[in-house]
Formats: structure tokens, C-alpha cells, sequence
């Protein structure tokens, strides 16, 4: 592929949106950071550019080669979980960093790549998901699942058991097995309750049926993003004038909070062209032509995740979901997540390229 | 060649696609009306909420209004103190916030539990007082770590501070904080949780004075509690200045004087009812009660055997010993029951009712009409008064001086003393009243008891010849220095002839100024007219007397009740000492001493 066709052919459109939700991204990361006197958005800049080269580096990549390096990369990735489950030095509760050099790593949100790919390659070779195929589909999502809840970090866990979600929509399951699901799920839930749920994530979820009980807990951060949701009105507050946002009562604002801040500051007419540029980018991130199975399933994965975590982590923040710590995609302080998203759009661009140019 | 790749089929994959427009849409417009909801529906709600968050009224302490003597000296004033308040909002962990504060105060963790529980009702960002005026090197310690412990905050309030420390105790009172059960009926008077309210003397009388209104901060606070801006504020106005009748020299000469001996002293100006100074000795530290949230240092002030908070002056109950004799002595002239020619013959004792009653002095008096019985303190003359006198008349007069009900001075909690009848008796001991008890009656013994107060309002009724005093401690209220309220005098009138109280007063004039039992009070060129009164504690009957007397608790009372000059009189003074032995050696020469004093004649 030559460079002429690339810039030819490059879907401008969504990539100017993309490069839209970002810039409002790093705008808010300014506004959340700005009374703590933490310098937030020169780091997140740089995390921007570094998403952004990845991203164009997947462009020269061939998609073929993805997919035959995903399983080798999974297995390293799953290897990197284990080790660092051994190894790992704590860092705000949890294992799930690594730190290398000036930058610290979270490989929890780089295995979502790998375990798309794998998961598309696996889709366009079976046709109907029976026992086996779904319990090999199944396994592929819950190692990591395992390891990353055992981190603990359950939100990025919980993001990955949409893939199992989403096959659902792309493939024909027997219904033997969604019922069998069905039956885990539920199982599964009272054991965790009873038995692997940390005391906080219990309060996370009650403080979620009764937000007041805990006003100082997670209750209490839910409580506090209600108030800077619902008293930013229609126009907002005005940027840096929030006093959620300003008085810091709202919690961890730069990160999984951010949208709130947009809410204090912009109000409705804010957070509706957000929803608005969001709803654009899927919408045309879902509406596309590729020339093969595999990446038409990993387009619907990837994306699906996406969807699904901005999903949960708009529901959160409204205290329509428990609180689970995940960042809005694209938006949010956090460099892990920036760079996996872009460098699995990166390979969704590249696809998008490939069908253009297979076409002459 | 890629489309061989393909195995979906066109219908399937457009059927996937629609699927995920719709849930698309779904989604999104499902967020819309969900935001519009919570920002456009609600948004009253939160608005609310949110600036509920931030502005925060804060309290700022009004100081409370002096309390001076008749000069303008003054008696009570404030001072800032550093004060350590824990703040509910920001405790994070209860245990850790109350083992940090058992060691920042030396409390026990019980009394801080308490303290908070107190405050429950309150919002979470209120100051929760915990330690009343810090050490310098406390505040500093607890600054230093408030970055590990937000729940804590130092405040500098007003506190109240007594120059004279011990001096005026009983008169002044004193603070503490008020309780739970007191703010629920103070608060629509502006009270809060955790202020001091008045609780004897003038800081109790006069506390609607001396109160003050709180000022109001209006504030923007962080989630840490940071003040960011300040919106608003309404100044705290100070309480009125409160000026009392005393005269806080005499009244610290008056306390010296006492040595370590207890007692009461009054010294009354006649002309308003002003008290000038009113002792009660021993005294105590007002500005112990508004510091200190101990229990146990409360316990040992409230079972000091001596009483210190006892205002031994309008609240120690006491026989009046031979001053009662004045009362006698108008009775039976007012009665006719005797005459000033009357007289008796005094051998030291006499047999009355068939029993062998003695006078103080055993040699006895020789003859006594009723101006030399008064003068030399004859209780044979009072004896043989008693005889002919019916108990229910002598309460009648003891209740024309006052000695049945309170002085109504303005400081709490005075009490009135017993001044038997026939009726009380069978009320209180279900028996006749017997005649032998009269006789002891007669010279201030038996069942009769006083207050210090009230044998101030009697001699004060015979210096102005039946005009009765009101008592009172309080001269003005000012604000912005203006006087709001004076106090005009007020007096109670006496239906005896005039006659009947120069003939008793010529009796109390002797005995200062020629040889009589007062002579310890004579002062050169003032016309004291005086009392003693000896009471004893053991009877004289007692055969181990002589030695038991010795011992301090066995001492008998000391009093002395008097007025100057003898005509157109202007004080009167009352000295009574626990304990204090003969009066005539110790009680008159004090009321000697505060005569000079006050006019003069040192």
C-alpha cells in the first residue's frame, strides 16, 4: 500500500472526530486538574502524541500480520498478568501497573487488543457456537478476566466480559448454552458476593441501591457527580467554574469523573454534543464495508467494547451503575487506556483502508 | 479474492448492523432524556445541593459584655483563647480521630465520645469544641499535622477571663457550657451547642445582658474544609457592659481580712440598697468552670468539705445569736411588754421554766435596763424578755426585718433561714410549741436561723428607723457606652414608731462606743452603732467545754451587725466569721477596719 493511497482513502471524517473527543478530553483533564495545582494535561498531551504515532504506525501495518502475531501477543500479555500477580508493587490498590521509565503501564487495557483479534480470527472459522466453541471463546476472555480481577481491578475485568456479550449479537449460539450461561451468571454472582467480593466492592454495589447510606465511600462519589451533573442546568457553569468540580468534591474527576466535570462546566448543551460526537464516531465506526470475516468481527468486537465501557462509565458517574473504576474512552487522564483504544482504532482504520483498496 | 473470504452472509451482516444502529440509538437517545432529567428537571434540586456543598455559615462568637465595679474597674472581660474543635465532616476513621484526640487534650475517650454524641443533631461541618484554651506549644503540635488530621481545627474564640482570679467569685458566678436539654429551650434565643451561659452571681442575674449576639461568616469552603472566599459576614455585637455597686478594693480589702478564716461579710449603702461588697469566703476560680470538661475536678470543687461554690451570704444558714437581741428588744418595746425604765438584776445565770439558763458573762451584769442589756449583750435581760413574749410575736417582728423571706438580692439561688411559730412547729415536728424555746429564742439560739443577707436587711431596717433596703449588686447595663437601664432603690416600710428605734439604737451606739461588747468597731469621729453576737457551737452546759472550744470546729460564730454614722446613716455592715471565736474580738474589729476603710480614716 503507498502512502498516496493511504491519504487518499483515510476515513478524515471519523478521524477529525476522534481527534474532536480527545481535544475535549484534554480540555476537561485541564479544568479537573486545575485547583489541585497537579499539572494533568501536559502528561495527558503526551499521551496523546504517543497514542497518535501508535495509531499511525498501525496504519503501515499489515492487518494480516495482527492477526497472526495476536495469539503470540496474547500468550506474552497473560504471561505479563501472571508474573506481575507475583511480582507486582501495589499502586493505588492495585497491581495493574507496570512502571517503564518516565511511564507506567497498565497491560490489563493492552490485552484487549490481542484478545479481539483472536476472537475474530475464531469467529470467522466457526459458523454456530456450540458447547466446545463457546467454552474456547469463553476461556480466551476469562484467563485475562481471572488475572486482571485479581489484580484486583475489577472494572477493567468487567470491560472485558462484554466480548462474551457481544458474540452474542455477531454469532448464533445454541440455547442450551445461553441458558447454561444464564444459570453461571447468576451462581457465579452469589459466590463472588459471598466470597470473593471485597468489602469496598460490596459498598460500591449497595452504596449503588443506597447512595446515602454512604455518603463517604462510593456513595458519596456518586452523590457528588449527581450534584455536579444536575447543577450544571442547561449551559453549565462556565469552564474552570464549576465547584464540584473547583472544590474538589467531586472524586478522581481527571480520570473516571471527567464527564461530570463536562456536566458542571457545560451543562446539557455540553454533555449532548459529546453524546452527539460519540454517537457519530460509532455510527460510522459500525457502518463500514471490509473485505473480510475477520476483521468485520474484530471491528464489532473492538468497537463493541468501546461502546460498552463509555456505556458503564456514563451510567456510573449518573449513579445508573455501580461505581467501577474505568475511564471514558478517549476522554479521560490515563495513558494505558488512550493507547490501546488508539492502537486498536489504528488497526480499524487500516481495515477501513484495505477495503478501498482491494476495491481497484 | 476477499470476498471469497467472506463467509457472512450480506443479509446477515446488514442484520448484525441494524441490530447495532438500533441499540445505537437506543443508547444514546436513552442517555439524553437521562441527562435531561438529572441537568434540566432537577436541576433546581442540585443547584441546591451543590452550593449547599461550598457555602458553609460559619459562627463567629460574640464576646460577652464586661461586668465592672461601681469605678469602672473590670471584673470580668475576655480574652482570646486558642480552642480545638473536631470537625464530624472530616474524620475519616472514628477510632483513629478519638485515640489522636485523648492524646492532643488528656481526656478519656468516653468524655470525647460523649462530647461528640452531644453535637449529633448538628450538620457534620460544625466545630465540635473539644479542649478550651490550648497550650502554645499544643496549637503548634496540632497545626503541624493538619494535613494528616483535617478533623481537627483550632479556632480562636473569646474566653472568659477574671483579672481579680479569686476576688468577687461569689458575686461574678461563673460559666459553663450549656447541655444538650438547655440548648433545645435556648436556641431560639440564638444560643449554640457549645456556649457558656451564666450559672450563679451577676453572669447568671444578668446572662440576657452579658450574652452578646453571634456574628455569622458566610463562606466558601473546599471538600477539605479550605475557606476559599468569604461572601458575607454579620459582625458579632458584644454583650452590654454590666456595672455593679461594689467597690472591688474594699471588697479585696474585705476578703483579705478574713484571713483563712470562712465566713460572710456585707457592706450596704443605705441610701440605694447597693451592695458594696458581699463576701463569701472561702472563694473559688470562676474561669475554672469554663475551661474544664472534667468530671472529676468538678466532683472534688462540688465535695470540697468547706463549700467554696456555697455563697455563704445569701445561702449559709446560721443561728443569729445575740443580734437577734435588737429584734427582742423592739418586740417588747413595740408590744409594751417592757419599757426603756425596765430593768433586771444579772447574777451570771438564772433559773427559768425551772431550768438554769446562764449568761455569756458568769460574774453576771448587776443591774440592766434595756439600752445597757443591748450594750453589754445581757442574756439574763432577754431571758426574762422571752418569759413574756410569745413566740408567734417574735416571729411577727423578725418577719418586719426581713428575716422570713429572701432579700431578693440579684444574684441566685438565696435561701431564707427559719424563723419558728407555733404553726411551723406542729407542721415540721408535729409538737406544741414549748415556752423554754422561746426563752432560747430570746438570744438567737434554739430553732431561729438566718442567712448572712438577712441579718444585713435587719440591721439596715433599724439604721433607717423601719425603712427596709432592696439589696442589689446591679447599677447599669451599657451598650456603646449609653446606660440602658438603671437601677432606681427600692425600699420596704416598717409600721414602728420612731421612738422605739432610737431607744434600741442608743443600745447599739454604747456598745461600740462606751466599753460595750462592739467596742472593737469604735472608730474616732464616726458614730458606729453596733451588735456583737457569740454563738456558740458547744453548749456551755458541755463538761469538756473548755477543752473542745479550743479546737476550730467548735469555736463559736463570730458576728457583728452595724450601721454609720448613728444619725442620717450611709452603709451598713455585716461581718460574720465560721468559727471565729468571741465577736467581740474578731468580728467588730473587722467592721472597724471596713468603717476606716471606707471613710476614710486610715
Amino acid at each position: 500500500m503507498v502512502m498516496s493511497d493511504i491519504v487518499r482513502f483515510f476515513d478524515r471524517f471519523t478521524f477529525i472526530l476522534l481527534l474532536f473527543i480527545v481535544a475535549l478530553g484534554a480540555f476537561l483533564v485541564f479544568s479537573a486538574s486545575f485547583s489541585s495545582g497537579n499539572n494533568y494535561l501536559m502528561k495527558h498531551l503526551v499521551k496523546i502524541i504517543i497514542s497518535l504515532i501508535l495509531f499511525f504506525i498501525m496504519l503501515s501495518f499489515k492487518t494480516e500480520t495482527a492477526f497472526r502475531w495476536s495469539f503470540l501477543l496474547y500468550i506474552f500479555l497473560v504471561a505479563v498478568l501472571i508474573i506481575q500477580l507475583f511480582t507486582g508493587k501495589i499502586i493505588s490498590g492495585t497491581k495493574s501497573w507496570i512502571k517503564m521509565g518516565f511511564l507506567s503501564i497498565q497491560v490489563s487495557e493492552f490485552i484487549k487488543i490481542p484478545v479481539a483479534l483472536l476472537l475474530a480470527q475464531f469467529f470467522s472459522k466457526v459458523s454456530v457456537l456450540g458447547w466446545g466453541s463457546f467454552i474456547k471463546m469463553t476461556t480466551f476472555v476469562l484467563i485475562p478476566f481471572v488475572l486482571i480481577a485479581l489484580q484486583p481491578d475489577m472494572g477493567t475485568a468487567f470491560i472485558l466480559l462484554s466480548f462474551i456479550l457481544i458474540s452474542v449479537l455477531l454469532k448464533r449460539i445454541k440455547f442450551s448454552i445461553i441458558i447454561f450461561s444464564l444459570i453461571v451468571l447468576i451462581a457465579g454472582s452469589f459466590v463472588m458476593w459471598n466470597y470473593m467480593l471485597k468489602p469496598y466492592q460490596k459498598d460500591r454495589i449497595i452504596s449503588f441501591v443506597n447512595p446515602g447510606k454512604y455518603s463517604k465511600s462510593s456513595g458519596y462519589q456518586i452523590i457528588q457527580s449527581k450534584i455536579a451533573f444536575g447543577s450544571g442546568g442547561l449551559s453549565g457553569k462556565g469552564y474552570l467554574k464549576g465547584s464540584q468540580s473547583q472544590y474538589k468534591f467531586l472524586p478522581t474527576r481527571h480520570t473516571d469523573f471527567i464527564a461530570s466535570v463536562l456536566g458542571e462546566e457545560f451543562g446539557y448543551l455540553g454533555v449532548s454534543f459529546l453524546l452527539l460526537l460519540f454517537f457519530i464516531f460509532f455510527y460510522r465506526q459500525f457502518n463500514l464495508n471490509v473485505r473480510s470475516d475477520e476483521e468485520f468481527y474484530f471491528i464489532f468486537l473492538f468497537n463493541g467494547l468501546i461502546l460498552f465501557q463509555f456505556l458503564i462509565n456514563i451510567l456510573m458517574i449518573t449513579g445508573l451503575f455501580p461505581v467501577l473504576g474505568i475511564p471514558l474512552p478517549f476522554v479521560s487522564y490515563g495513558g494505558s487506556s488512550m493507547l490501546a483504544f488508539f492502537i486498536g482504532e489504528g488497526l480499524i482504520f487500516k481495515m477501513k483502508l484495505n477495503n478501498f483498496i482491494q476495491h481497484e | 479474492m476477499y470476498t471469497e473470504k467472506r463467509k457472512i452472509s450480506r443479509d446477515e451482516e446488514s442484520k448484525i448492523v441494524f441490530i447495532v444502529n438500533i441499540i445505537l440509538i437506543v443508547i444514546f437517545v436513552f442517555l439524553l432524556f437521562s441527562f435531561w432529567n438529572l441537568q434540566i428537571l432537577k436541576n433546581e434540586h442540585y443547584k441546591f445541593l451543590s452550593s449547599r456543598n461550598i457555602i458553609k455559615d460559619i459562627e463567629i462568637k460574640a464576646p460577652r459584655g464586661f461586668i465592672t465595679d461601681k469605678n469602672g474597674v473590670v471584673l470580668a472581660e475576655n480574652r482570646l483563647s486558642f480552642d480545638l474543635f473536631v470537625i464530624r465532616d472530616y474524620i475519616a476513621d472514628m477510632d483513629r480521630t478519638i485515640n489522636e484526640a485523648v492524646k492532643l487534650t488528656g481526656l478519656n475517650e468516653e468524655t470525647i465520645n460523649n462530647r461528640i454524641d452531644k453535637y449529633r443533631k448538628f450538620p457534620g461541618s460544625y466545630n465540635i469544641p473539644l479542649k478550651r484554651n490550648l497550650s502554645f506549644k499544643n496549637v503548634i503540635y496540632i497545626e503541624s499535622r493538619s494535613d494528616d488530621f483535617p478533623e481537627f481545627r483550632i479556632e480562636q474564640e473569646p474566653a472568659r477571663f477574671y483579672p481579680f482570679g479569686k476576688i468577687a467569685s461569689h458575686i461574678i458566678g461563673y460559666l459553663s457550657e450549656i447541655s444538650q436539654n438547655e440548648y433545645m429551650g435556648l436556641k431560639e434565643k440564638g444560643y449554640k451547642l457549645g456556649d457558656m451561659a451564666g450559672r450563679s452571681g451577676i453572669e447568671k442575674t444578668y446572662e440576657k445582658f452579658l450574652k452578646g449576639k453571634h456574628g455569622v461568616k458566610t463562606v466558601i469552603k473546599d471538600n477539605l474544609g479550605q475557606i476559599h472566599n468569604i461572601i458575607d459576614i454579620e459582625e458579632p455585637k458584644i454583650g452590654d457592659t454590666v456595672s455593679l455597686t461594689i467597690d472591688i478594693a474594699l471588697q479585696q480589702y474585705i476578703e483579705e481580712l478574713y484571713g483563712d478564716y470562712n465566713g460572710a461579710a456585707g457592706v450596704v449603702d443605705l441610701k440605694t440598697g447597693g451592695m458594696l461588697a458581699m463576701v463569701s469566703k472561702p472563694n473559688f476560680d470562676p474561669g475554672f468552670f469554663s475551661e474544664s470538661f472534667k468530671k472529676e475536678e468538678w466532683n472534688n470543687l462540688i465535695n470540697d468539705d468547706s463549700k467554696p461554690l456555697n455563697n455563704r451570704f445569701i445561702q449559709g444558714l446560721y443561728s443569729p445569736g445575740s443580734t437577734f437581741k435588737i429584734v427582742m428588744a423592739i418586740a417588747g418595746l413595740s408590744e409594751n411588754i417592757i419599757n426603756t425604765n425596765s430593768g433586771v438584776t444579772c447574777y451570771g445565770s438564772a433559773k427559768v421554766y425551772d431550768r438554769v439558763f446562764h449568761c455569756w458573762n458568769r460574774l453576771g451584769h448587776g443591774w440592766m435596763n434595756l439600752q445597757e442589756a443591748i450594750q453589754n449583750s445581757c442574756n439574763i435581760f432577754f431571758y426574762q424578755l422571752g418569759k413574756k413574749i410569745d413566740i408567734d410575736v417574735i416571729a411577727k417582728y423578725g418577719e418586719y426585718f426581713g428575716l422570713k423571706e429572701k432579700t431578693l438580692i440579684d444574684i441566685p439561688h438565696e435561701k431564707t433561714g427559719i424563723l419558728p411559730t407555733r404553726k411551723w412547729k406542729r407542721k415540721n415536728y408535729n409538737q406544741d410549741w414549748y415556752p423554754g424555746e422561746t426563752i432560747s429564742v430570746a438570744i438567737g439560739g434554739g430553732m431561729i436561723t438566718v442567712t448572712p443577707a438577712q441579718i444585713l436587711a435587719m440591721i439596715s431596717t433599724v439604721a433607717l428607723r423601719g425603712k427596709r433596703p432592696k439589696f442589689h449588686l446591679f447599677k447599669n447595663n451599657k451598650r456603646d457606652k449609653k446606660i440602658l437601664k438603671e437601677y432606681t432603690p427600692e425600699f420596704y416600710s416598717v409600721n414602728i414608731e420612731k421612738r422605739i428605734f432610737e431607744n434600741v439604737i442608743k443600745g447599739l451606739f454604747m456598745g461600740v462606743n462606751e466599753e460595750g461588747t462592739g467596742r472593737g468597731a469604735r472608730v474616732e469621729g464616726l458614730n458606729v452603732c453596733g451588735k456583737t453576737g457569740t454563738q456558740l457551737i458547744l453548749s456551755l452546759e458541755n463538761p469538756n467545754y473548755k477543752k473542745l472550744v479550743k479546737q476550730r470546729r467548735f469555736t463559736p460564730h463570730s458576728w457583728f451587725v452595724s450601721f454609720a454614722p448613728r444619725e442620717n446613716p450611709e452603709y451598713a455592715v455585716m461581718v460574720f466569721v465560721e468559727n471565729g471565736g468571741d465577736a467581740g474580738k474578731i468580728a467588730a474589729p473587722m467592721a472597724g477596719k471596713i468603717y476606716r476603710r471606707i471613710f476614710g480614716y486610715e
